[in-house]
């Protein structure tokens, strides 16, 4: 612990009694800031050793809600957060998309504390803007390699066996801005391009099972209804790309953990996710989970569309462009201190964050706060779940130094988020999608948290 | 029955009596009875997804000089009257195939110069996205022999046909796409970081910061 009173825990400063002048004054200061000077008769009260007392409550005078009546039940039909919270939205940045119909939006994080993400505030990408799709009238079509095809209602789907996992969704376009160099000043827009739900539907296996798929059938397509009538191939055991290379072995795994889902964290879907039913692919970018789903067919090759060809690829610096990156690997982040949660004042802290992986459960993650040289394992929250966001934690004292904190996870496979540098090394700067490398925040002696990257290892 | 209503067991009992009579051979569950059978002809108008090689393009047909009235009219706003693109919306002709390579190798900058000759393995899949996702504002309005026609005009455009080129369900599958043999499937894990814990660099680190402010509306 540190060296001056200013750098005292209020709770030490209670018990020994303290109330020296310094002590006033940072007091007069915290009062400012934190209640805008309402409850300034601070210093020199009864209860002048005590911050907590001063600036937030006192509970012994009549407060701004004590002898008022509240707002009845079912005055807000649907809830929603505290006014005071109106600054936890999603965002969008206006110089990334010509046009907000064919763009994206980030999850605040910096300001969830869970695992999971408010239906409100998940990501949204749309290729041709979000559409109000009947459940009454909208229908799902499973056909092509099948003994048979077959037409469902919402109804039907609902009637089927369901099915229950937490998981989340990346937009493989998640970091994409940093690639280059630092630009963006909020963790919102370095890592807000994933959300993490539980969802619940209709397995993909036992629909499978119930039309009978061809067991030749090798890959098979998703849908949706929406203008872009967006679509994209999924590869299934023995599925190979145009030229015929097979895909890698954990990416034609991955429709094991598919559904058909319709309800996202106990509600039905928002209209900005799909609803009334959207495709969840768990582990592959979030652009494979076609939303507002109408139709799957299961063929023996890829379609190879529009988005599997010019959009999600990556042109690497060998001059070849590498198609069907499909599974997002290992990443993580700390989400406080950030840009966006800056240090207020010496003292303790705890680091937290969230990591994630598309290929099973995170196994570990390390924290460093010297830039990398050293590292200490955290402490996951449970639950730990696969291809579902963890939580970590590290208690951290800070004694007003510059510190660079960085986090980095392990997954179950064994496999380490990488540095930045040794992503460059392989695919250099114009590869856009999947940048899953360790994030480093610098934190100034001012208490500021900035945005960095380092540029040697 | 009707007797035990007033107690407040009644309830209770009366579901009991009442369960007595069912059966207990429906707990297996299932897909039975669920869903209607389609037939894939019913399907047909919903199946309007083109493979790579052509399988499944919808007949019909059209010429360059066909694409170039509804391209100006409906495509030209967005991306630029010579396939340039136009305020963020991407181009149609990119750097040629060389340059594109040159500069990927160079690390600079390549991501804005994608277009149909660069960034496009297959001609027919441009048919699907045109047919699928086109005019932008008004998605899917355009008919089968109109989006072959801007097909081949935009095709010419990234100068990969002739102007006396015609696209259709016949030739489209055989247009030689300049980016088509540079596509490699994923081959990742493709960076191999160790779990170091202790003394891992010598080197202090190289800090670059400068993020932008004031970009969250």
């Amino acid at each position: 612990m540190s060296e001056t009173t200013l750098d005292q825990t209020p709770q030490s400063d209670a018990r020994e009694g303290v109330a020296s002048s310094d002590r006033r004054k940072f007091l007069r200061k915290s009062v400012a800031l934190a209640a805008s000077g309402a409850a300034a008769a601070a210093a020199g009260n009864a209860y002048a050793g005590d911050v907590k007392l001063e600036t937030v409550t006192d509970p012994l005078k009549p407060g701004a809600t004590r002898n008022i009546l509240g707002r009845g039940v079912v005055s807000v039909p649907y809830g929603m957060p505290s006014k005071f919270e109106k600054h936890v939205v999603r965002r969008n940045v206006s110089w990334l998309t010509a046009d907000t119909v064919a763009s994206i939006s980030f999850t605040p994080w910096q300001d969830l504390n869970g695992i999971i993400t408010p239906n409100g505030l998940h990501f949204e990408r749309h290729h041709a803007g979000a559409v109000d799709v009947d459940p009454e009238t909208h229908r799902l079509v499973i056909h092509g390699m099948v003994d048979k095809p077959m037409i469902f209602t919402m109804e039907d789907l609902k009637r089927m066996p369901s099915h229950t996992a937490i998981h989340f969704l990346e937009c493989p376009a998640n970091g994409a801005m940093e690639w280059r160099g630092v630009q963006m000043d909020s963790m919102q827009f370095t890592h807000g391009m994933m959300a993490c739900s539980e969802w619940t539907g209709v397995k993909l296996t036992d629909l499978m099972e119930y039309v009978g798929v061809d067991p030749k059938s090798t890959w098979l397509y998703a849908e949706g209804t929406d203008g872009s009538a967006l679509q994209r191939s999924i590869p299934m055991e023995g599925a190979k790309d145009q030229f015929g290379e097979p895909l890698p072995a954990d990416s034609c795994e991955m429709y094991k953990d598919a559904m058909i889902a319709y309800a996202q964290n106990g509600e039905a879907l928002r209209p900005e996710n799909g609803y009334p039913i959207r495709f969840l692919l768990p582990g592959c970018e979030a652009n494979m989970s076609i939303k507002w789903l109408r139709r799957i067919k299961f063929v023996d090759k890829p379609l190879v569309t529009y988005q599997e060809t010019r959009h999600y690829i990556e042109p690497l610096p060998d001059g070849t462009i590498r198609q069907f990156s499909l599974v997002n690997e290992t990443n993580s982040v700390i989400n406080y201190p950030c840009p966006d949660n800056q240090m207020k004042g010496k003292g303790a802290y705890e680091i937290r964050g969230i990591a994630w992986s598309g290929r099973g459960k995170i196994a570990h993650v390390d924290v460093s706060v010297d830039g990398g040289k050293n590292w200490k394992e955290a402490e996951l929250v449970e639950p730990v779940m696969s291809k579902c966001v963890t939580k970590f934690k590290l208690p951290f004292e800070w004694n007003g130094d510059e510190h660079l904190i960085m986090s980095r996870a392990t997954d179950e496979t064994g496999y380490v988020q990488p540095t930045l540098m040794q992503l460059r090394n392989v695919r250099g700067t114009n590869s856009i999608y999947h940048k899953n490398s360790i994030q480093a925040w610098k934190i100034e002696k001012t208490g500021e948290v900035k945005n960095v990257q380092i540029e040697n290892f | 029955m009707s007797k035990l209503k007033t107690s407040k067991f009644g309830l209770g009992l009366a579901a009991g009596v009442m369960a007595l009579g069912l059966s207990t051979a429906g707990i297996a569950g299932g897909f039975n009875g669920i869903g209607a059978n389609i037939t894939e002809k019913a399907v047909d108008p919903w199946d309007i997804s083109v493979f790579y090689d052509g399988t499944n393009l919808p007949k019909g047909s059209g010429t360059v000089e066909a694409g170039q009235q509804p391209y100006d009219a409906k495509c030209a706003m967005c991306h630029g009257a010579f396939g340039e693109g136009a305020e963020g919306y991407p181009k149609m002709a990119g750097d040629p195939m060389p340059a594109f390579i040159q500069s990927l190798k160079q690390g600079l900058d390549g991501v804005g110069n994608r277009g149909v000759n660069n960034a496009w393995g297959h001609a027919p899949t441009l048919f699907d996205m045109i047919k699928r996702h086109m005019p932008f504002y008004a998605p899917g309005t355009m008919g089968v022999d109109e989006s072959y026609a801007v097909t081949c005009y935009v095709l010419n455009l990234g100068g990969i046909v002739d102007m006396d080129f015609t696209c259709s369900n016949e030739t489209l599958a055989d247009v030689d796409m300049p980016a088509r043999e540079y596509y490699v499937t994923d081959t990742r894990p493709d960076v191999d970081n160790k779990r170091c814990m202790s003394d891992c660099y010598d080197e202090k680190p190289k800090v670059v910061g400068a993020a932008v402010t004031g970009v969250s509306e």
